[in-house]
């Protein structure tokens, strides 16, 4: 039996540190072994698809007594899990002028129920401390100054997978993180979860109340990000009828 | 062996590209490719007769990872390994796996697909490992079921695997050759014979592997898997982390001068090394193929 036992862990910890390896590199192979088993016993694996192990990881570290100096250690996990999912989600398809020739098909007074959509690999991720730049220095092959501004204040970051591998802004994976701005980020938090336009811009304003709503649509959109335009085109005896303006091919 | 170069490498395709027959794996040597190795594979084409690969590790709906599996596609016949399935449990078989594996079928279009004979979880909990089954008519008529139920959902036959195993059961009613061609019989799937892992229980659990070997409904035989194991004291554990042991061939040559060539797969999966190394495994197996053909013409 202690072969299953020596057999099952090892999964669990090959597959945790394949997506969490700058976790690993801050806190150093034992800590981490010992983390992953902890996690094993308190999530069990529910699914036999391993890529789809590890998602609380952030949230258990956050509550992992041997962390506890590192406030900063699960926010560094749930960036390494969203690169994780933004690298296996599904292909986006559309360019950038069919969404900008759907929104502009939209009658004027239909635009604030407008809803967008985020192409499939975009994630969004906040942090109170400089998580890019923790992230940064803690990359394999990174050689220049080590030190981290923690007064730095907050990060607001996009992660997604380019199309393009060859983009100069991503790594050999063709993921990219970037950092937006707050307001942006409130934005495009709003849009994944579903928000109408109205909503998303009240978000959007509230969070900076120099948002410019043509600005972010000419950035998202443009870099492929808003891949879908849904909107209401008709009311027919009070039922609202919600149409597809433009939708991705999804798997 | 016509549309088969020196090499055993599929050379049907056509000049409009159409991929390599889907119907059949060549009854030749091929590789379990793993992640370290798939570069060099897309970089240099090398002359190996065909690939297989862990299904589960493909599962993504998208993104590079399956973009290279696809271009592998294009270039050698491919068979889907699955080791998530979880066949032998008492639990229903996961929708989502089933969907997810159906979904990488539609779009490689492999040509086999197998799965393990073994339980990886219950209650909803996932050991991801292969654990054994007692061999019990309640078992066989679990699994049975359950294979059912895949190649139904998923619109084909499978191959299913025969597991090593470190432990055995008290309940077990039948010797594990007779519960595996009972599953033959009555689901009317295929075999994927694992040579290893039968050498490997008939060491921890005192069988003769011939009378294993010779019990196994032949024609049901669609592929064949060799691979390392190592010794823990008296306990053989299939490592999949070292060459096939001198053991295995002997077994592996007997059983296909007696059952005839099959497509035969060197799996390797923890301490992977060089690709040549990989290649001089297989090409050992190819050596006792081309034996097996010569004395069958």
């Amino acid at each position: 039996m202690a072969i299953y036992s020596r057999t099952i862990r090892a999964n669990y910890r090959n597959a945790v540190s394949a997506t969490y390896p700058v976790v690993r590199r801050i806190v150093g192979a034992s800590l981490f072994r010992a983390a992953v088993d902890a996690y094993v016993d308190a999530h069990p694996s529910r699914s036999g698809d391993l890529n789809e192990y590890g998602d609380a990881f952030g949230d258990f570290l956050h509550c992992y007594p041997p962390s506890a100096e590192l406030p900063y250690l699960p926010d560094v996990a749930r960036l390494e899990w969203a690169v994780d999912e933004a690298y296996r989600a599904a292909d986006g398809a559309l360019a950038p002028d069919a969404v900008l020739g759907a929104l502009s098909h939209v009658p004027a007074d239909a635009l604030p129920h407008v809803h967008l959509g985020l192409e499939p690999s975009s994630r969004l991720v906040a942090s109170s401390f400089p998580l890019l730049r923790i992230w940064q220095v803690n990359q394999p092959g990174y050689d220049g100054d080590l030190r981290v501004d923690f007064t730095a204040g907050r990060h607001c970051m996009r992660i997604r997978r380019e199309p393009n591998a060859r983009c100069s802004e991503c790594d050999d994976s063709g993921i990219m993180i970037e950092r937006i701005d707050a307001a942006h980020f409130e934005w495009l938090s709003a849009i994944a979860r579903g928000a109408t336009l109205a909503e998303a811009l009240e978000r959007a304003v509230d969070t900076d109340p120099a948002f410019h709503l043509q600005t972010a649509l000419q950035k998202f959109i443009g870099d492929g990000s808003i891949d879908r335009v849904v909107h209401a085109v008709a009311q027919v005896d009070g039922m609202e009828t919600s149409v597809t303006g433009l939708k991705a091919p999804r798997d | 062996m016509s549309g088969r170069s020196a090499t055993g490498r599929d050379t049907r395709s056509d000049a409009l590209g159409r991929k390599p027959s889907n119907h059949a794996l060549p009854a030749a040597a091929g590789l379990g490719l793993r992640a370290p190795h798939v570069s060099h594979v897309l970089a240099s084409h090398p002359p190996v007769a065909w690939f297989e690969v862990h299904s589960e590790n493909y599962f993504a709906a998208g993104g590079p990872t399956l973009r290279a599996l696809e271009r592998i596609r294009s270039n050698y016949p491919l068979s889907l390994h699955g080791v998530g399935l979880s066949l032998g449990s008492t639990d229903a078989l996961s929708r989502t796996h089933l969907h997810k594996l159906a979904r990488l079928i539609a779009r490689v279009e492999p040509a086999l697909v197998s799965e393990h004979l073994c339980w990886c979880g219950v209650a909803t909990r996932h050991f991801n490992d292969l654990l054994p089954l007692p061999f019990t008519e309640a078992a066989l008529a679990n699994v049975c079921a359950h294979i059912d139920e895949a190649q139904h959902c998923l619109g084909r036959e499978i191959a299913v695997e025969n597991i090593s195993a470190y432990v055995a059961f008290d309940d077990s009613t039948m010797s594990e050759w007779e519960f595996v061609a009972a599953i033959v019989d009555r689901t009317g799937c295929k075999l994927l014979l694992d040579i290893n892992n039968v050498y490997v229980n008939s060491v921890n659990h005192g069988f003769d592997a011939e009378r294993y070997l010779a019990a196994l409904p032949e024609a049901a035989i669609v592929e064949i898997h060799l691979a390392g194991f190592e010794a823990a004291g008296r306990c053989l554990i299939d490592t999949h982390g070292a060459r096939v042991a001198p053991e295995v061939w002997a077994l592996y040559r007997k059983t296909i001068a007696r059952i005839g060539p099959r497509p035969t797969l060197i799996e390797w999966d923890v301490d992977i090394p060089a690709f040549a190394v990989l290649e001089a495994e297989a090409a050992t197996a190819a050596a006792f193929l081309a034996d097996c053909d010569a004395v069958a013409a």
